[in-house]
């Protein structure tokens, strides 16, 4: 090798470990943070009934005293609306993400590890499911176990229940795709034979020898997994097949099309909540990734 | 021979994946509460619905109306709608809707591309610039940017308040190119956001790789201009995974259009996927879901083979 | 003759993470018309730096110093658009590892036309039967059809050929060799080596032959910077190097060159120990604790450069042969 080459490929590392203030880092995190407390808490706070009209204020523009986020057309407070709102989206996203990760993760893995007729199947199926763009397969599975018509109509919890079902089933394959990679880099290592020769159960070289390796990826990937279910919770919304009535902020958007002549911050205020959420949630799990690649650089 | 084989593979490949899919949701539409095929057409008599029962193969049991629906639609007989106003042939609907998603998707890849390999360029050529990371951070807070919201502002902002626009609708080329293209603007522009974003993020990774290769300097001690270092000797080189990324897109933005061809009322395929899953139009879903799952997995099969032809590096790892 | 090429006290530094590395040290070189030069060092010397240096070609984060003056003109104050005009028609440069320095998606071609059409603005007739004339000069077989061929088709020693035809192309009067031959069979060296020396002679061009092997320089150079740790240690006529060397280090070198009667299987006598880190400024000779002569003076001071008649210079407090 030449010199030059010897000294240009220190360079590129210049600019990462140059300090630098994550601004971006900071904004995200605090934003991930105000949404998750007012989901969490929200209930708890001062702010008018989000489900019940004001009849005399319909369609209020935003900063008006009563009413700080204003109206919708129908008199429900938006302030109102979308603190409730993060309550429905944020959790449904969660949940999916976290039981789907989990169930995607497992998967992944132990067929990372065990290899063989097992590993074929599950990507196969992986594969198969991948095959399908999320937003239809939800859309399927959501038409049809949350099917209603004028006999019996689906309450709106079980629509959430269901709604979370399919987010939760269109995760386990984009994690656990991650899970299944990132688990095959490590289950050839030297120090995973090492413990089997050890007479180490599989289960347990599993949990104390993959997992805490393919957990920093799966974490990664889970941020930007929230981010984006989020949009296809927002995305069902807007095809009229999600939560129903403004209980969520893809809910809120949904109804304020309608109105979105002569109220437009109808429309935008739950996009820009849903925006700023998805944002935060990609930056934030950018800034992991970056802080994992910087460690595996490291070793 | 070699190639052969790699096709023939990659065609049983694409076969089992379209098929699981497929029979997984025949499956599940059995799940439906009630008689699909009263579902399919609630308002026609008793007897026609027994009728519609035998035609698609429902009385037969899952696996026998999986077959039947499967050895249709490799003869060529893609099934019907039954609701709304007589029965449709999907295979016509197919025809009047695919190429109006078709054109959407091409104008924004060719909008997406056209602005991403020069931003691309430019940026990684001025690595850690302030260019460079104006350029990163707004195109990184843009992909994040949902596509429905941005339909929806675009829509509320240039339609809606500055009537540049009409807010819906589609026109074909051929009745009238002018307003056919206006139509387009904002569900291609919706589209190609996250495209350009994505598209210049790939490609500056790779420029930024090829920068470091000693042809590059080899060429720039040509005493040619920079501009031409880099469209000559740069770009081709480091184009692969930004084409491997467009070309899998075409397959994968067939889904992507359902939001934007519902705000916009575009009568394109993924609107026709929204209504069939919407009215439960069982057979229809299956065949167009069926569609979509075959154009992503084909695309990304081909893309595969088309790499190593494009790329005679990938042609010599093989030998 | 007059003189080509003059570098006076260049000195290259990077910005690193760990601090300014100085790749070379106040390096004074002249070099005449059609003359050629050997610059040998170990690996981390600073020779390619040196080299690159010299036509321009450093990334962003380097630092030159220095002035450097070619036909005349003094070109280390030039903006880089200037410069740039003698790329390829001034000097050229051929590249250590002809594997990564053609275009791996370009013809054969495509790559030696460029020069030709975009620098001398031939047109594509005339610069395809110039290709062709440049492919047989390099002695390449069945030039027509190589012209359609990509770089993964050919063989090291071909590629090289390819390159060296790019380098000499647009008939330059400076020529800078990085390693021309480290990348290739042992049998192909021998016969790249004479084919510069050959298109030298033919058209009376200069070159800075950048090797690690001081076997490569002795029979095709007319001079030769002997270069450690970024400092030229020693500077003399071939001639004169090879039969009154001064420094321990360039003896070191010479030891460590294989050789056909060595019996195959016996170690190579490498030089013991590494260079010193580039990021640290330490006191002493910086071959001091790899020297076999070593005295507590070179651990204390650096020797200046110094000059023992017959345009020979060295960088030691103890030279071979003697006198203090």
């Amino acid at each position: 090798m030449s010199d030059v080459q010897q000294t240009v490929e220190v360079l590129p590392k210049l600019s990462s470990t140059k300090k630098k203030k994550p601004v971006g880092f900071y904004l995200s995190a605090t934003w991930i943070g105000t949404v998750v407390f007012l989901a969490v808490f929200g209930w708890l706070l001062p702010t008018r009934p989000w489900d019940s009209a004001d009849y005399d204020a319909l369609g209020v523009k935003p900063f008006s005293p009563n009413h700080p986020l204003g109206t919708t057309g129908d008199g429900y407070d938006m302030l109102s609306g979308l603190v409730n709102g993060a309550k429905i989206s944020i959790f449904v996203a969660l949940v999916g993400v976290i039981i789907g990760g989990s169930i995607g993760t497992f998967i992944g893995v132990t067929s990372a590890y065990y290899r063989g007729m097992y590993d074929r199947v599950v990507t196969m199926i992986f594969n198969v499911m991948l095959s399908i763009p999320n937003l239809v397969l939800s859309l399927a599975l959501l038409s049809v176990l949350a099917y209603s018509d004028e006999n019996n109509p689906t309450t709106t919890s079980r629509r959430v229940g269901v709604l979370m079902l399919s987010l939760t089933i269109v995760v386990v394959p984009i994690l656990g795709r991650i899970g299944r990679a990132s688990a095959l880099q490590w289950a050839g290592r030297e120090f995973v034979l090492a413990s089997k020769s050890m007479g180490t159960s599989n289960a347990s070289i599993i949990i104390r020898h993959i997992l805490p390796n393919v957990a920093p990826a799966i974490l990664a990937i889970g941020f930007l997994a929230v981010g984006s279910l989020i949009i296809v919770e927002g995305s069902l919304a807007v095809l009229g097949i999600g939560v129903p009535g403004g209980a969520s902020w893809g809910s809120m958007l949904a109804n304020g099309r309608g109105n979105i002549a002569y109220s437009p911050h109808e429309v935008y205020m739950p996009a820009m909540a849903i925006a700023l959420t998805v944002i935060s949630c990609n930056w934030f799990g950018d800034y992991v990734r970056r802080a994992l690649d910087k460690r595996e650089s490291k070793i | 021979m070699n190639w052969f084989a790699e096709i023939y593979k990659r065609v049983i490949g694409i076969a089992v994946v379209v098929v699981i899919a497929t029979f997984l949701l025949s499956c599940l539409m059995w799940l439906l509460p009630g008689d699909p095929a009263e579902l399919l057409n609630p308002s026609a008599p008793e007897g026609a619905i027994d009728s519609i029962r035998k035609e698609i193969g429902l009385d037969r049991g899952v696996f026998g109306y999986y077959w039947h629906w499967l050895s249709n639609l490799l003869t060529g007989n893609f099934g019907k709608y039954y609701l709304g106003g007589g029965e449709r042939e999907v295979s016509e609907v197919v025809f009047r809707t695919l190429p109006v998603s078709m054109q959407m998707i091409l104008y924004a890849q060719i909008v997406s591309l056209s602005l991403a390999i020069p931003l691309g360029l430019v940026s990684a050529y001025k690595e850690n610039s302030r260019f460079d990371r104006i350029v990163s951070t707004t195109l990184f807070t843009m992909v994040s940017f949902p596509g429905f919201a941005l339909a929806l502002i675009l829509s509320l902002v240039f339609a809606v308040q500055l009537g540049w626009v009409d807010p819906i609708g589609y026109v074909a080329p051929s009745e009238d190119l002018f307003q056919h293209l206006k139509l387009m603007i904002l569900p291609v522009v919706s589209l190609a956001v996250g495209l350009t974003s994505s598209y210049t993020r790939l490609l500056r990774t790779d420029v930024i790789a090829t920068l470091k290769e000693d042809y590059v300097t080899m060429a720039a001690s040509k005493g040619i201009s920079n501009r031409r270092v880099l469209w000559k000797h740069v770009f081709r080189p480091s184009s692969t995974t930004i084409l491997t990324s467009a070309a899998l897109n075409m397959g994968g933005l067939i889904g992507g259009t359902i939001i934007i061809e519902t705000i916009f009322v575009i009568p394109g395929i993924g609107y026709e996927i929204f209504y069939a899953i919407g009215s439960r139009q069982i057979i229809a879903m299956q065949t167009l879901i069926a569609l979509v799952a075959f154009a992503y997995v084909f695309f990304n099969s081909t893309v595969d083979i088309l790499t190593q032809i494009i790329d005679p590096r990938t042609r010599e790892r093989r030998v | 003759m007059s003189s080509l090429l003059k570098i006076d006290n260049m000195s290259v530094s990077f910005a690193t993470p760990r601090g300014n590395l100085r790749a070379v040290n106040d390096v004074t070189i002249e070099l005449l018309k059609g003359e050629s030069l050997g610059v040998v060092g170990e690996s981390g010397s600073g020779k390619t730096v040196l080299s690159r240096a010299t036509m321009g070609l450093l990334p962003g984060t380097a630092t030159r110093t220095g002035t450097i003056t070619y036909n005349g003109q003094i070109i280390s104050e030039l903006p880089k658009d200037e410069v740039r005009e003698l790329w390829g028609t001034g000097m050229a440069m051929i590249f250590q590892d002809p594997m990564t320095a053609l275009n791996p998606v370009r013809r054969i071609g495509a790559q030696l036309t460029e020069s030709l059409t975009v620098r001398l603005g031939m047109d594509k007739k005339a610069a395809k039967l110039k290709a062709i004339e440049l492919l047989m000069r390099v002695r390449i077989p069945d030039p027509e059809s190589m012209l359609r061929k990509f770089p993964y088709q050919l063989s090291g020693g071909m590629r090289q050929r390819i390159m060296i035809a790019i380098a000499v192309s647009c008939e330059p009067q400076l020529l800078f060799a990085d390693e021309p031959t480290t990348a290739l069979d042992v049998t192909v060296q021998a016969q790249v080596l004479d084919l510069i020396t050959e298109l030298r002679k033919e058209s009376d061009m200069a070159m800075i032959l950048v090797t690690h092997d001081l076997g490569v320089v002795a029979g095709h150079t007319d001079k030769i910077a002997v270069m450690y740790a970024g400092d030229v240690v020693e500077y003399a006529p071939t001639r004169q190097l090879f039969s009154n060397m001064k420094m321990p280090y360039t003896e070191a070198l010479l030891k460590s060159i294989p050789r056909l009667e060595t019996p195959t299987g016996s170690r190579l006598p490498v030089i013991e120990g590494r260079l010193p880190d580039p990021t640290k400024n330490e006191p002493g000779c910086p071959f001091a604790n790899r020297c076999p002569y070593v005295t507590d003076k070179c651990r204390a001071e650096k020797p200046p450069l110094t000059n023992a008649g017959n345009n020979h210079y060295y960088r030691c407090w103890f030279p071979i042969g003697g006198e203090k």
